[in-house]
């Protein structure tokens, strides 16, 4: 458990943002942190997909259940938030 | 008696080099103050000032100019500009004052620096010039604003901007700082002179002079007007500068401080008067959009300029031209939304007509910037204004220090420039500035940016309120949309309009 600062390149948002959170959090909690400060305020909500956490210029997302800690992220480091279209 | 004509006698005087015995040379030009490049000192001879002025030639034109600037203030300051000008307006004065007048004081010891230890007697005279118009800037841009200080805590920010830790002036310290304070003489006359005041000075103090005088601010359009053509005088110490360097086979060298500081103008520009020209200036007012300033003004220029001077066009032109229509609506986006952190009220800037103009000038604004707007003006006109103002801190660059951003919506293509140096993860806002920290990453490694400096615990509380306090942003300096959000009951009469049809 300890802080671990992220920087949120949010899609479709125009600003990377520091997010701050907890090195146990996982990705879906990551993505949802870092929602709060670009969903509703510069980027529209899309109930029809969730958010995906991937490193900056990878094509893989990080697993959903995946712990920061387990993650190899460094503090800081810039991860990209994507929409994924929600499956069925 | 008869009074020689200047140049009878101009070059003769001008020669006060000599060949010191009680010291070495070094000792009375140390070299990394004076910047030497390797050359001896009659190289430094050979510079050629192209504007050519004695003393007394300088009183008289400065004393004329003065006069006339100072008796525009004069005879306009009952006519009430101030309280009647709109909103946006006024946020141009607070956004330039603050950034600019102190700033001028710093250029004066930059200015000393040439006067002083530059090998070339040619720069020694003419900057000995441009530090006192340099000092005179200073003067009169802390002067004119101080009528207003009674009347708006803002306007304060003209004097104290420059001491704060606020976001912006820590941008604008650690560019000057980069190119003037501390450089030596000559590469102070490439970066500060002919990088950052023969093009970009022209655009804040050109442009936005049109602009003024468009909005019926006859006193700032004066004062403005008349610094320039200071500006343009001593703008000109940088280039005989370059010439020597590149006769002398030192090129390379100059090609780089050309291009460290024209990107570091351009990147504070776009923060500066980028929003104000096509955003906070009055819609019938504008005169140019801000890209077709830049084109007319800064690319013509220095294209002409530096193929001229023999020099190549800055490594990055591609990128530079790209981002003309891009980077100053992040960057307008970015203050507004985060305006609790600057001293004067932004002007959206985001009503139809004007998102009309922002499409016709910027073909794809709406599908792209406007995204962004659409959800801020949503939550304007239904009340949620909670959702109008940030909770965290945007990422800036370790290089220019401001956000890093770049276009959203469906051209979404904001992307960070990392770089990992001596264990430190740094984050860059292109791949410019990123290229810039690694031609002397020693030079630039050391610094904190303020979201180094929040995460270093150096800012507490760790909120807003602490954020503010750290800026030196009392109460009532706090800035909010300048119009108090009335720009959005068009869109609000069009909900309503929509609802009822």
């Amino acid at each position: 458990m300890a802080l671990f600062p992220l920087t949120s390149n949010f899609e479709g948002d125009f600003v990377l943002q520091l997010v701050a959170v907890d090195s146990e959090n996982t990705m879906d909690e990551v993505a949802a942190a870092a929602a709060v400060h670009s969903v509703g305020r510069r980027v529209r909500a899309r109930p029809d997909c969730i958010m995906r956490v991937r490193r900056q210029g990878a094509e893989d997302f990080l697993p959903r259940t995946m712990k920061v800690s387990e993650s190899g992220l460094k503090p800081t480091e810039t991860v990209e938030i994507i929409w994924e279209t929600a499956r069925h | 008696m008869a009074v020689l004509n200047r140049m009878d006698w101009y070059d003769l005087a001008r020669s006060t080099n000599w060949t010191p015995t009680y010291v070495s040379e070094d000792e009375l030009f140390p070299p990394e103050l004076s910047g030497n490049f390797g050359l001896p000192q009659n190289a430094w001879e050979q510079y050629d000032e192209p504007y050519k002025q004695t003393y007394p030639e300088y009183v008289k034109v400065q004393r004329e100019k003065d006069a006339g600037a100072y008796s525009v203030k004069a005879a306009l300051e009952r006519s009430r500009i101030f309280e009647n000008a709109d909103p946006g307006w006024k946020s141009v004065m607070k956004a330039h004052y603050g950034a600019i007048a102190r700033g001028e004081y710093a250029a004066a010891s930059a200015e000393a620096r040439m006067m002083r230890f530059s090998k070339a007697p040619g720069m020694r005279n003419m900057s000995t010039l441009g530090c006192l118009d340099e000092i005179r800037h200073g003067q009169m841009q802390l002067y004119f604003p101080h009528e207003h200080v009674s009347k708006d805590r803002q306007m304060d920010w003209a004097f104290k901007a420059y001491d704060t830790n606020d976001w912006a002036m820590i941008a604008a310290r650690h560019f000057f700082d980069d190119i003037m304070m501390t450089r030596d003489a000559i590469s102070v006359s490439i970066m500060l002179t002919f990088s950052f005041e023969t093009g970009f000075t022209n655009m804040q103090f050109l442009g936005l002079a049109a602009d003024a005088a468009e909005a019926g601010d006859h006193t700032f359009a004066n004062l403005i007007s008349s610094i320039q053509t200071d500006e343009s005088r001593h703008a000109q110490i940088g280039g005989p500068a370059l010439k020597v360097l590149i006769e002398n086979g030192r090129k390379e060298e100059a090609q780089k401080r050309v291009d460290i500081a024209v990107w570091g103008a351009w990147k504070l520009f776009s923060v500066l008067t980028g929003p104000i020209m096509d955003y906070y200036t009055p819609l019938e007012h504008r005169k140019q959009s801000f890209k077709e300033f830049m084109e007319e003004w800064i690319v013509a220029q220095f294209e002409r300029a530096l193929t001229d001077m023999g020099l190549e066009l800055p490594w990055y032109w591609d990128i530079f031209l790209k981002d003309l229509s891009q980077t100053h609506h992040g960057m307008h986006l970015g203050s507004y939304f985060w305006r609790p952190t600057i001293w004067w009220n932004p002007a959206a800037g985001v009503t139809p007509d004007e998102r009309a103009w922002l499409e016709e000038k910027y073909p794809g604004w709406n599908d792209t910037w406007g995204e962004c707007w659409d959800v801020f003006i949503d939550n304007v006109v239904e009340g949620r204004m909670d959702k109008a103002y940030p909770e965290t801190l945007p990422y800036v660059c370790n290089m220019c220090q401001l956000p890093i951003l770049g276009t959203p919506g469906k051209g979404w293509n904001v992307k960070d420039y990392p770089l990992e140096y001596n264990g430190r993860l740094y984050h860059f806002g292109s791949e410019v500035d990123r290229w810039v920290f690694e031609q002397e990453p020693e030079r630039y490694a050391g610094h904190l940016s303020i979201v180094d400096r929040f995460l270093a615990g150096m800012i507490q509380p760790m909120d807003l309120g602490g954020a503010l306090q750290y800026m030196n942003i009392a109460p009532g300096e706090c800035g909010d949309d300048a119009h108090n959000y009335a720009w959005a009951e068009v869109y609000r009469a069009l909900r309503a309009a929509k609802k009822a049809g």
